[in-house]
């Protein structure tokens, strides 16, 4: 009997997370109310959009001296940050909200032990819960990619700078997603997740990115012996958390690797090319900028005015590696709430075994 | 028979408290097994060692050779598992609810849809197929829960106070489901602290109180082996000192363990001795001058049983100091 327990016993991994999906999926998709979330979100895309295109235009309108091609460009540019920012923030709210309650509902609504009895794994149900919420608000980003694709009308946004914004997109989401996952196993009620979950989202954009400015705020006033601000900043590690920041480099990517978003970056990642010295203008330079590039602490900083810009010069310097680490945080926390929802498992916070173990005493 | 469930010393202690402290049972297949003792006792604590569901402190679990710490994937595939308190997703109707745990274990298309009919019929729930899970009452939800605990056709049946909250009827109907379990090949480890619910459908049980098994094993073996004798009523026609000299001349027959007057005015009697010896105590009574009204062997019960095997140890300390 054991040997045929043996041999029928299949790794039921991916089925657990179908068996998950499926169910999941049911409940989001039933009805009118996915239907209606899909429309409205990209009903606020594209008014958001058309506003900022009115804008972009109007101003546009009252310069004169430019190129009309260069400005229907930067028109373009304008609206595709403006609409990968918008992106950024809704689906940084979305996400997590799709995914706080998924767990801590299991435990309000006293589901989740019948769950963790079944031979699905607790991987199935983590990954299986974060895979049908995230599927819900892929829906959503993929639902505005039409809206997004307006852009080309205007020009100076290639498509492959829209796929870069969407793929950021993609990786916030499963970021924020993995968060409120976290969240959610932790905390036994669905509110209190869905509260942690927003002031961690808050931490890792606006809490870190200030840390980051206030460093460097006070670091900007250093020189070194040679009166030479010293190029002494904060790590840009402090903002990989930051998917804005990683839409910054994206649209400055779409700037051909100038131009204002393209400063910001410079100053998140201490470029060397746009040191601002001495009052002097902040311009792009055509150095190479790999590693082995200019050096500036203790050296004289490259400032270099009216130098045509290299077209990919700042490129995917930055984004890429916020990316990595958005996903390598998205692996870790779901990798840490399978430990929390697994009933045997060797590792266990304090004060949550504290609580568990005196509820139980209660419901003998 | 062969056993299937099998504890050895299981104890679950959280901080100071002691949630079981030794828990041994010893289930064969087939049997209807009833853990019976009051609230808090530790009946909870041990089905959810069973499930899988907690890690014991110490002590060993087994069920159909797996064991519980070692194999838990094997054990959850052998073991269908109704806790206490459940609840039921919003938004989701009957057959889904039952296909998705189906599909929890991995059972193809067409199985999942046979077995869901069949399930369905067993419970009495054909008709509410696309009814939504939490527009069922109480009773229905009760018996979906069994039926989702069924979709894997466990060996092993592990049910948390199944009956708690149904009404009469709902009860009648849920015992008659166990029995036909039963006649399945089904063994069933059932808990409660609703004594007459047990007796009438357990083959065994095991008496736990404080987190210790007190006595197990099948309802009339744990009877012979526990009872000091029998309980005898006798109403007296008597009050204030009489009663109480009446009292006392039970106390002092030879075989009478404790005599007690009750708040009724009866006298209730520990009698060590058999029938014979019954029927000399009512005569001696009688023959005494006791103006006697009526006189009876108290029913024996397992709520009987149960108070007196309780009753036996002074409670155990749960807290444990350290």
């Amino acid at each position: 009997m054991i040997a045929a327990l043996r041999a029928r016993r299949p790794r039921i991994s991916m089925p657990g997370i179908t068996a998950i999906g499926v169910k999941e999926l049911r409940g989001r998709m039933r009805g009118r109310r996915a239907f209606v979330s899909v429309t409205v979100y990209v009903l606020i895309v594209a008014g958001f959009t058309w506003m900022v295109g009115r804008i972009l235009e109007d101003s546009a309108r009252q310069q004169f001296g430019f190129n009309p091609q260069f400005q229907s460009a930067s028109i373009g540019r304008g609206i595709f940050a403006a609409l990968m920012f918008l992106q950024t923030l809704m689906i940084s709210v979305l996400a997590p909200a799709s995914t706080a309650g998924t767990i801590s509902g299991e435990r309000e609504r006293q589901t989740l032990d019948l769950l963790v009895v079944t031979p699905i794994s607790s991987v199935a149900i983590v990954v299986g819960k974060l895979l049908s919420s995230l599927t819900w608000v892929f829906v959503l980003i993929t639902a505005s990619i039409p809206v997004a694709a307006l852009v080309f009308v205007y020009g100076g946004v290639a498509p492959d700078d829209v796929l870069r914004g969407y793929l950021v997109l993609f990786v916030t989401a499963i970021a924020f997603g993995a968060l409120g996952t976290f969240f959610s196993a932790l905390v036994r009620r669905s509110g209190a997740a869905t509260g942690l979950t927003f002031v961690a989202v808050l931490v890792s954009t606006v809490g870190l990115s200030f840390i980051w400015v206030f460093l460097r705020a006070s670091s900007a006033f250093q020189v070194n012996a040679a009166g030479v601000p010293t190029a002494d900043r904060p790590a840009e590690a402090l903002v990989y958390l930051n998917p804005f920041v990683a839409q910054v480099d994206v649209a400055c990517g779409a700037e051909g690797g100038t131009g204002s978003w393209c400063q910001i970056i410079a100053e998140v990642t201490g470029d060397p090319s746009v040191v601002n010295q001495g009052g002097g203008v902040v311009a792009p330079v055509a150095v190479p900028l790999g590693k082995g590039g200019v050096v500036v602490n203790g050296g004289a900083p490259v400032v270099v005015n009216d130098v045509a810009p290299t077209i990919g010069g700042q490129r995917d310097r930055y984004w890429p590696r916020s990316v990595l680490v958005l996903l390598l945080l998205a692996l870790a926390l779901t990798a840490a709430a399978v430990q929390l929802i697994t009933p045997t498992r060797r590792w266990r916070p304090t004060r949550p075994r504290v609580r568990r173990g005196r509820r139980t005493e209660g419901t003998l | 028979m062969t056993t299937i469930v099998r504890t050895e010393g299981l104890v679950k202690r959280y901080d100071r408290t002691v949630a079981i402290a030794g828990v041994d049972l010893d289930i064969a297949e087939g049997e209807i097994f009833g853990l019976v003792g009051p609230n808090g006792a530790g009946k909870t604590t041990t089905l959810r060692i069973l499930a899988t569901l907690l890690e014991p402190t110490s002590g060993q679990a087994e069920i159909a050779g797996w064991s519980v710490n070692r194999n838990p994937n094997e054990v959850r595939r052998v073991l269908g598992f109704m806790p206490d308190v459940f609840g039921v997703y919003d938004d989701m109707r009957v057959w889904e609810y039952l296909d998705f745990f189906a599909r929890c274990y991995g059972l193809p298309a067409a199985a999942r849809r046979r077995i869901i009919g069949d399930l369905l019929d067993l419970v009495d729930l054909a008709d509410k197929r696309e009814t939504y899970v939490q527009g069922l009452s109480r009773g229905m939800q009760q018996r979906l829960c069994l039926a989702h605990a069924l979709v894997h056709d466990p060996q092993v049946l592990l049910l948390d106070e199944p009956a708690s909250g149904l009404d009469p009827r709902a009860r009648v109907e849920l015992r008659e489901l166990l029995r036909e379990l039963r006649t399945l090949g089904k063994t069933i480890l059932i808990s409660s602290h609703i004594l007459p619910e047990l007796e009438e459908l357990c083959t065994s049980v095991a008496i736990v109180d404080s987190g210790r098994v007190l006595a197990s094993g099948r309802i009339s073996d744990i009877e012979q082996r526990l009872r000091v004798g029998s309980v005898l009523r006798a109403r007296v026609l008597a009050d204030g000192e009489t009663l109480e000299a009446a009292r006392g001349w039970f106390a002092a027959q030879p075989e009478v363990a404790s005599a007690a007057i009750l708040r009724d005015g009866t006298i209730e009697i520990g009698f060590r001795g058999d029938e014979p010896q019954t029927a000399a105590l009512l005569r001696d009574a009688v023959a005494g001058g006791l103006a006697i009204a009526s006189f009876s062997r108290a029913a024996s019960d397992l709520e009987e049983l149960f108070l007196q095997v309780t009753g036996h140890e002074e409670s155990t300390p749960s807290e444990v100091s350290s």
